[in-house]
């Protein structure tokens, strides 16, 4: 794997964006200005951008309720998703759906969603599609530790396994599925092992290595491309926030999660380009404050557009 | 669990002790081994941390029959020791002692660097490893002198054996408690040291390897056109791995006492290897020679990245400077083959 400068630079400005737009949606969650529930995917972000820069237009992506950061990982309007959060009318969903479900057809992006483990059979779904057309397009998952252990996984994996579709399977294990650690709610540690039930490829890499998760899914998405099948790749990684905004977390120590932040991954990748020679500490900077120019126009898009009015209530409701 | 294991078939649960010595075996099994991106860019399989359970518990079997008394176990994440006892508790329960080692348990390599210390702290009589390379590279930082029984778990293994896990622990057994005497049983290894800007990073065991490479990333070596210098301890070509590009240039065993140093190019000398489990390739090879103990090679490539025994572990910068220099004071291993075919010979294996 050899990456160019500007790809460097292009990877490294989604983790930031992902960041920034996360830590700016907690503070308005905060000040009661996004209406709803936010999952915030603070901490993950190597996993959604390492996955995401090895597709193409004309794949397909299922994601989970922490989906923001797949969203922009995968090229989001961070206006479009901020109007969503705050419930108007511009937004991806014209406000109706808020964070957990949105989806933008434009870029393969079938969702986020609210039941855990069901964008698991979208994307074999997908990916069946994909085969079933002959357009060289594969389907990705992302799920969580949590929903390994729902019997969607079982089907999802079965089937794309059987008909060799050309599916990714991507377990984001954070150690948590909610509240409960992944000890108490199954009794392995690596869920790549589960893949050798279904005869396929399961790896676990550290999910908080940008070029682990790209070099992973670099060759599972080569093998999906080449007929080879789906493969499970499982990130080990760590949400910093708590399952949801508001959630306080007492079921954690302060001393993990305090470890994990040493295992920031946007420090880590920053520190390799500073040594490669990528980029400066001076241009690294310029980079914050074009991502925060970027977010602060985000917010004010979606803080002037309008509420959904009475005449949009069934609009988009039924098909007509 | 372990206690209440004890407990309930009355043996008394010691403290572990200093000087725990002879007939104690520290064992360190890496739950995390077998689960690299060679399953996708080679035909590696999944060696799943069940199989582990069992091999120890065969490990464990086969040290009791020859009068091992105490076994120290590193914790893990997936409680493999656990597990194993946990199976042993009909026909087959052990009479030994059995004890966690006292500590605090990472989830990475950390945790088999902090046993490997603890336990040549405790002067154990052999310390059998279920890993790859990786695995008992990170051991060899900490062992010191006591002997090392290695039992490959992993994917490109060079280092430890692929062994019937009852040999193993016969093996393991007969050299902790003295029944075959070390200076028969055991052989010191060579090994690399990577210096970084002067001062000691990291180890190699059997091969430190330049690759042109940005990152770590996923750890693994499957790239042949990466590969710009190799320093090896051995050189085998029926191993897999980097081993095999040197062993197919200049085979080069284990208790050969120099090391080589192989550079990797645009070049007539063409050598088939085996890179991974299924992942035949043909490299071209610019030159090399052989190294004696001390020896030391500059590293000219920058960025790059250090790989050692098969993974990729250091990444260098472009103000860095490394060197790599082979070393003769390895790890202390036990040569299980010849270790049993001894006790057979004692007659040791004949009991009327």
């Amino acid at each position: 794997m050899t990456l160019s400068k500007e790809r460097l630079l292009e990877l490294y400005k989604k983790m930031v964006t992902i960041r920034q737009f996360e830590e700016n949606a907690a503070e308005l969650f905060a000040n009661g200005e996004i209406p709803g529930f936010v999952h915030l995917y603070i901490g993950e972000e190597a996993t959604a951008v390492g996955v995401m820069a090895n597709l193409e237009a004309g794949d397909y992506i299922a994601s989970t309720h922490r989906g923001h950061g797949h969203l922009i990982a995968r090229g989001g309007d961070v206006k479009l998703m901020y109007a969503e959060l705050f419930g108007r009318k511009t937004g991806y969903c014209k406000g109706k759906g808020g964070s957990m479900h949105i989806a933008d057809m434009s870029l393969g992006f079938l969702g986020a969603n609210g039941i855990v483990g069901a964008g698991l059979p979208l994307a074999a779904g997908a990916a069946f599609a994909c085969k079933y057309r002959g357009d060289n397009g594969v389907a990705v998952c992302f799920f969580g530790d949590g929903a390994s252990n729902r019997g969607t996984l079982h089907e999802a994996l079965n089937l794309a396994s059987i008909w060799k579709l050309p599916a990714i399977f991507v377990c984001e294990n954070n150690m948590y599925g909610i509240s409960m650690r992944q000890e108490h709610h199954q009794n392995i540690k690596d869920v790549a092992d589960r893949a050798s039930a279904y005869g396929i490829p399961g790896i676990s890499v550290d999910g908080n290595d940008l070029f682990a998760v790209y070099e992973a899914a670099e060759e599972a998405v080569k093998r999906a491309r080449q007929g080879d099948g789906p493969t499970l790749i499982e990130c080990k990684t760590y949400r910093w926030r708590g399952h949801f905004e508001g959630d306080p977390t007492v079921y954690r120590t302060d001393e993990e999660l305090e470890a994990w932040k040493k295992k920031d991954p946007i420090k880590r990748v920053k520190k390799r380009l500073l040594d490669m020679g990528v980029f400066t500490e001076e241009e690294d900077m310029a980079i914050w404050e074009e991502v925060k120019k970027e977010i602060q126009e985000g917010i004010e898009f979606a803080k002037n557009s309008p509420l959904p009015d009475e005449a949009d209530l069934l609009e988009d409701v039924y098909c007509d | 669990m372990i206690r209440k294991w004890i407990a309930k078939r009355g043996c008394p649960f010691p403290l572990i002790r200093k000087g725990a010595g002879m007939s104690t075996v520290g064992i360190i099994a890496n739950p995390a081994s077998g689960k690299d991106i060679r399953r996708l860019v080679a035909y590696a399989t999944v060696f799943d941390n069940i199989e582990k359970v069992n091999i120890v518990r065969r490990v464990l079997l086969g040290m009791e029959a020859v009068g091992v008394k105490r076994v120290l176990f590193m914790p893990d994440y997936f409680g493999i020791a656990r597990q194993a006892l946990d199976g042993l508790t009909g026909q087959d329960s052990l009479k030994m002692e059995v004890d966690y080692l006292d500590i605090p348990l990472t989830g990475g390599q950390e945790d088999s660097l902090a046993a490997a210390k603890l336990l040549a702290e405790y002067q154990v009589g052999c310390i059998v490893t279920l890993g790859g390379d990786g695995t008992n590279r990170i051991v060899a930082k900490g062992c010191g002198d006591i002997p090392l029984l290695p039992i490959s778990t992993g994917t490109n293994n060079v280092f430890p054996t692929m062994i019937e896990g009852t040999i193993a622990g016969l093996a393991a057994g007969l050299v902790a408690t003295g029944k075959v005497a070390r200076e028969v049983a055991t052989a010191r290894m060579k090994k690399i040291v990577i210096l970084l800007n002067g001062r000691e990073a990291d180890l190699a065991l059997v091969d430190a390897v330049v690759l042109e490479e940005q990152f770590i990333g996923s750890r693994a070596i499957w790239d042949k056109g990466k590969i710009k210098k190799i320093v090896a301890t051995r050189g085998e070509a029926a191993n897999i791995g980097i081993a095999s590009i040197v062993g197919g240039l200049h085979p080069l065993p284990p208790n050969d006492p120099h090391g080589i140093v192989v550079e990797l190019g645009p070049a007539k000398t063409k050598v088939l290897a085996a890179l991974g489990p299924g992942l035949i390739r043909t490299v071209s090879v610019v030159d090399y020679r052989l190294l004696n103990a001390g020896d030391t090679v500059a590293v000219d490539t920058a960025p790059c990245v250090i790989a050692v025994d098969g993974e990729r572990e250091l990444e260098v910068g472009l103000r860095d400077r490394v060197e790599l220099q082979l070393r003769s004071d390895g790890p202390v291993v036990v040569d299980i083959k010849r270790t049993v075919d001894a006790a057979a010979q004692q007659g040791l294996f004949r009991l009327t």
